[in-house]
This record gives C-alpha cells, sequence and structure tokens, in this order.
C-alpha cells in the first residue's frame, strides 16, 4: 500500500499538456522536474500527452512517474487535434483509475491541456493552470487562442504563472481574477549546468555563446545586425552559434556577406544534453528575444558561469540579479552597446561564485514546495454545482458566454450518458430511486479495475 | 474439483486443478451471457424494418428502401453478435508449457500451444486506446518481437488476471530454477 492512502495531506496530481518528454523544450522540462520534486515530496503523480510516434500507452519514467501517452495523433505544433468531446472517455478512465485528487494544465498552446481540463471540471475535479508562455492581443491567432484560453479559466481553481509579467499578460488575457493567480517562477537543474574547471582565457579572445531556436520570435534578426557590428568593433571576438530553425539561413547570409566564418561558429541543432558543453566555451551569453515570459535559457548560462546580455522583454528582468546581467532594448545599436558593457564587466565576473549564488536562487524543490500550497489552496475550494459554474461562463462575451455554456452543458450530458453507459456494462442494477446506494456501487466497481500498485513485489491498493 | 473461484457481473474466473498428479493447472474465464444484449440488438434491427416497411405501405415509398434496411439488419446481427466467445482458458503444465484455448458459442474451440522454453516472462500491462485503458495479461516470448495475449477476447478485470498471472509465473520461474540446476 502507498503512503498516499493513509496520509490526506497528500495529492495524487495528473499533469496533462500536449508538450512532454520525448519533445525537449521548458514547459516539458519544467513538467518533468516538477513531477520528480512531487514524488519526492510524497505526492503522487501522473502525467497525460499525446503519443509520440511509436512511444504509445502507458510508461514509467525515474521515480515511478507514470506516463499516459494516449493515441491521439497529434496534428499541428505537436497539438493533439481538437475534438471538444473526444477526450472525455480516456480522462474520465484515467482520472479514476489513478483516484486523481487535482489535474494540472500545462501551456495555453495545448488543446489537450484545454479540453482535459473542461472535461476535469465537468466531473467535478480540482483544477489548476500554468501558463508559460506570453501572448499578444492584436493578430487574429492571439485573438482566438485568448478567447479559448477565456473558456478555460472562467473556470480553473487557481492558476500559475512564471512570472509577473507572465500573471499580468494572463489576468488581462482571460479575464481571471488575479487573486486566483499565484506567481512561481522556474527553476533550473544547477546540478547539470556547473560552471567549466578551465576556461578559455579572457585575454586571448571573448566568446559570446547564443543557443536558441532560430526563429522570428527569439530575435535572430536582430542577431543578424548586431553580430557584424560587434565583430568590427572588437576584434578578438568570437560567437558561437548553436540551434536552428526557419531563421538560419539568415545568419548563414551574413556570415557570408561579412565574411565572419572564422569568427562565427554554426554548430546547428545542439541536443539538451549537451548544451552545457557549448556554454562552458564561452563568457557571455546573448538573448535577443523578442518575447519571453520567463527565459530558462539564461538560467542556465548563468548556471554556467557566463555573464548574460539579454533583450528588455517581458519576464526577463525578473530572472536574475542586475550584476549577473545586461539589459538592452531589442534595438540592434543598444545591444551592441550592452555587450560592449559586458565586455568591460568581464574580469569582476566569477563563474563560480555565480553559479553557487544560483544554486541558491533557483531550485525545484522550492517550485515544487509552492506548487504544494497551491494544490492546498486548491482542494479547499468549495465544490460548485452545474449551475453556479454556468453563470462563470456567460461572463465571457455576449455571444461567447452562450456558446461556451452550451458547450458545458452538451458536455455534461455526455458525461452523465457515458456513466449511464459504463453502468450498465457492469450490470449494476439502475434505480432511478436509489440514486446514492447505486453511485456508490458503481464507485466499488470503477475502483476494483483501478489503481493497481507497481513495486518490486506487487501488492495491491485493495 | 473447482479450487476457487471468483465473479462479478461479467465475468467468473475459475481455477481447476483437476488433474494434480500430471501437474496440470487450468484457470478458465467464462463470460456471463446476458440475454439484454441480443434483446437491444434484435430490437433495433426490428424497429428499422417496421420503420422501413411502414414508410413503404403507408408513405409509398420504394420497396428497394425494405431491402436496404434488410441489409442493414443483418449487417447489424452480424457486426454485433459476431462470434460470442463462451469461455478462455489457461492450462499450464509446468513441464511442457502452456495451452490458450478459446472456447465459442458454438462449440468449435481454437487452441494455442507456447512451450515452456520460449516463455521469457509473463507480464501484466496496461493497455491504453484512444476511449480507454485495460489491463491485459501477455507473455513475452523469445525471438518473437509480439508477445502473446493470454486472454484473447475477453478482458477480465484485474482481480482475476493477478491469479493467472502468479500461477504462470511460479511455472515459468520452476522452469528456469531447473535448468540453473542443470548448468
Amino acid at each position: 500500500m502507498g503512503a498516499n492512502d493513509d496520509d490526506p495531506r497528500k495529492h495524487r496530481i495528473l499533469m496533462v499538456s500536449d508538450f512532454f518528454y520525448p519533445n525537449f523544450g521548458g514547459v516539458e522540462n519544467h513538467i518533468y522536474y516538477l513531477s520528480q520534486c512531487l514524488l519526492n515530496l510524497g505526492h503522487k503523480v501522473v502525467v497525460a500527452t499525446h503519443a509520440y510516434g511509436n512511444r504509445s500507452g502507458v510508461r514509467y519514467m525515474t521515480g515511478g512517474l507514470k506516463v499516459y501517452y494516449v493515441p491521439w495523433r497529434p496534428f499541428v505544433m505537436q497539438n493533439t487535434f481538437p475534438t471538444i468531446y473526444g477526450l472525455l472517455p480516456i480522462i474520465r478512465t484515467i482520472l479514476i483509475r489513478e483516484r486523481i485528487t487535482v489535474v494540472h494544465g500545462h501551456q495555453a498552446f495545448s488543446t489537450f491541456c484545454h479540453e482535459a481540463l473542461m472535461h476535469a471540471r465537468t466531473m467535478g475535479y480540482k483544477v489548476v493552470f500554468t501558463d508559460h508562455s506570453l501572448y499578444g492581443f492584436a493578430d487574429v491567432g492571439s485573438i482566438h487562442m485568448n478567447k479559448v484560453l477565456q473558456f478555460t479559466l472562467a473556470d480553473v481553481t487557481q492558476a500559475i504563472c512564471v512570472s509577473h509579467t507572465s500573471k499580468e499578460n494572463t489576468v488581462l488575457r482571460s479575464g481571471l481574477p488575479p487573486e486566483k493567480v499565484f506567481v512561481i517562477p522556474n527553476a533550473v537543474d544547477t546540478s547539470m549546468f556547473t560552471p567549466a574547471v578551465d576556461r578559455p582565457k579572457r585575454s586571448e579572445q571573448i566568446v559570446i555563446v547564443v543557443i536558441s531556436r532560430l526563429v522570428y520570435r527569439k530575435g535572430v534578426d536582430l542577431l543578424v545586425e548586431v553580430i557584424p557590428e560587434v565583430c568590427r568593433i572588437h576584434p578578438n571576438v568570437r560567437f558561437i552559434v548553436g540551434g536552428d530553425g526557419a531563421k538560419r539561413v539568415r545568419l548563414e547570409e551574413m556570415r557570408e556577406k561579412h565574411s565572419l566564418q572564422d569568427r562565427v561558429e554554426m554548430l546547428g541543432a545542439v541536443p539538451h544534453a549537451q548544451v552545457r558543453s557549448v556554454l562552458i566555451r564561452g563568457h557571455i551569453f546573448l538573448n535577443s528575444s523578442l518575447t519571453e515570459a520567463f527565459c530558462i535559457a539564461i538560467l542556465e548560462a548563468a548556471s554556467c558561469g557566463l555573464l548574460t546580455v539579454s533583450t528588455r522583454v517581458g519576464g526577463v528582468p525578473e530572472v536574475l540579479p542586475d550584476d549577473m546581467v545586461v539589459l538592452a532594448e531589442p534595438d540592434p545599436s543598444d545591444m551592441v552597446y550592452a555587450i560592449k558593457k559586458a565586455i568591460y564587466m568581464l574580469p569582476k565576473i566569477d563563474p563560480q561564485d555565480m553559479h553557487n549564488r544560483m544554486r541558491e536562487l533557483y531550485d525545484w524543490n522550492d517550485v515544487a514546495k509552492r506548487t504544494e500550497i497551491v494544490y492546498d489552496r486548491a482542494l479547499k475550494c468549495s465544490n460548485q454545482k452545474l449551475l453556479e459554474r454556468l453563470s462563470r461562463y456567460l461572463c465571457c462575451g455576449a455571444w461567447a458566454g452562450k456558446l461556451f455554456c452550451l458547450v458545458m452543458i452538451v458536455g455534461y450530458l455526455f458525461w452523465q450518458l457515458l456513466e449511464l453507459w459504463q453502468m450498465i456494462l457492469r450490470r449494476c442494477r439502475i434505480s432511478l430511486f436509489r440514486k446514492t446506494v447505486m453511485k456508490r456501487f458503481w464507485k466499488i466497481h470503477n475502483d476494483t479495475n483501478g489503481v493497481f500498485w507497481c513495486t518490486t513485489e506487487f501488492c495491491f491498493a485493495h | 474439483m473447482v479450487e476457487f473461484s471468483i465473479s462479478n457481473a461479467r465475468y467468473t474466473y475459475v481455477h481447476d486443478q483437476k488433474y494434480p498428479s500430471e501437474n496440470a493447472d487450468m484457470h478458465h474465464i467464462i463470460l456471463r451471457r446476458s440475454g439484454s444484449k441480443y434483446i437491444f440488438v434484435y430490437a433495433s434491427a426490428l424497429l428499422v424494418l417496421a420503420c422501413a416497411i411502414y414508410l413503404y405501405f403507408l408513405e409509398e415509398k420504394s420497396i428497394s428502401l425494405v431491402y436496404y434496411s434488410l441489409l442493414f439488419d443483418i449487417f447489424l446481427v452480424k457486426l454485433l453478435l459476431r462470434k460470442p466467445v463462451n469461455k478462455e482458458s489457461v492450462v499450464i503444465m509446468p513441464a511442457f508449457g502452456v495451452q490458450l484455448e478459446t472456447h465459442y458459442m458454438s462449440g468449435k474451440v481454437v487452441r494455442c500451444f507456447v512451450p515452456i522454453d520460449k516463455i521469457l516472462k509473463p507480464v501484466l500491462l496496461e493497455c491504453v486506446t484512444p476511449v480507454t485503458c485495460y489491463w491485459t495479461l501477455s507473455l513475452i516470448v523469445r525471438e518473437e518481437s509480439e508477445m502473446v495475449l493470454v486472454f484473447k477476447n475477453l478482458r477480465p478485470p484485474i482481480k482475476m488476471l493477478v491469479h493467472v498471472w502468479k500461477a504462470l509465473c511460479a511455472a515459468t520461474d520452476n522452469k528456469e530454477e531447473t535448468c540453473t540446476h542443470a548448468k
């Protein structure tokens, strides 16, 4: 028997998102590290995501983290095809089998997350949502995304954002009351990102490292302006550019145009496991993102003892202390000036000291403890009936509100139909008058097909 | 002689040790027949046919509608009530192997034998489909990429599967021990 069965303070959490291992990225790492730390605290964590290629079914990761790769194919940008009610049966099965208490969804741009949260709310579970990115308000894509977010967050129990800027952005986009939103910054695995034992000498050459996806959002167009200028002003500066993407061609063209082949090294896509080995080759880390809710990349760089130069966008100013980062406006001349300032600051930097400070400042165990507080708060919220919840959806807009209400009512009906079907399958005697007895009986039936603890010697929940 | 049995609304598990001297261990999963599925399918088929006949006689539609509805009914019955399985059995003979049997309502029996030295391990696995998740018992077989499902048609609950799994583990473990002794 797990300790979970006895301790009511321990939660059973279901993380839902389209983004998880074997994909690599900020959201994926966040879910993985948070899950591991929550497992260390004694909670039970299960992750549900869509199948990645052949990787379908149940997998167990380190620490007994159970992952359900649900065989729904992704259709665009790793997102599951949105069918509104398609995921209801499988999510219901997972919630009952694992006896989940809290459902935690990640990333606004994840259809799996939105649908799973909707179904969890229909079934009366407590729901927590974490938003990892900043979004705009003006373009068509953002407007629709924000409406979907408004729908999901209309009835969420608690929300978490990764920075105060992100909280402001989420609250404005979704109309969520700010009291419901907690700010829990991301962290970094400082044991994995340690400074180099022997670094290349600063007096010979200064190496500036850039590692990011080479796409518009990450400010590659700025890099194209900045790099030649810096190379012209500082003859002893060299660049290492890691990463791949649509804008890589522009960087290659810049290299050719200014004959910087020996000063700018292009590494291509760098697997996450090798990021540290690339970072420790440099002295300065350059981040030119045009928008960033938090930016774990600069944490990784700071943990490796690099001085960071970054654009002052989104949540970046909240991440590092002022003596570890030089901020600039997303403008080429301002960034060149910032790099000059950073080169000037370089002799005062002690990488090991920087790493030690990062270890104190950022720790995934701390994130897990704070998230645990959010779960405790979520579970203390009252259970609400369908009618009370529908009133929240009506405020979402003149037409949208009514549409959302309709979607929730149909979802509720589907759920009741599914429960009836399951009862028929299990041959429970249906009596419309003895509803409470029937519900208890059904619950027992469902539980007996439920949790099966996987330990070295098999033992049973019942 | 019946040693042990569990039953729930749909399945009955029976552990039979009829031949103790010959070391054969039998486990059966029996599906409880319920008339309700038949009633439901035949009633809906009848309803479709009745609608078609009503449309033909009273609304003057063509006779082909009745023929199509008849075809649809036959298709529906064939789809939902095809090849009903009565019972699935596992006969464990520790010295030889494991025999998997499927008994159909028509009396037909399909048997599959797996030699004991080909079985690497019996495992309990969770299978995830787009709409549900259920437990299955499978045998990992040497030199085969696919596992052999012990209960191919029925989906008994985990409480019943565990007993069969334990018996299979005992049989395969014994075999491994004798192998090491021989070496």
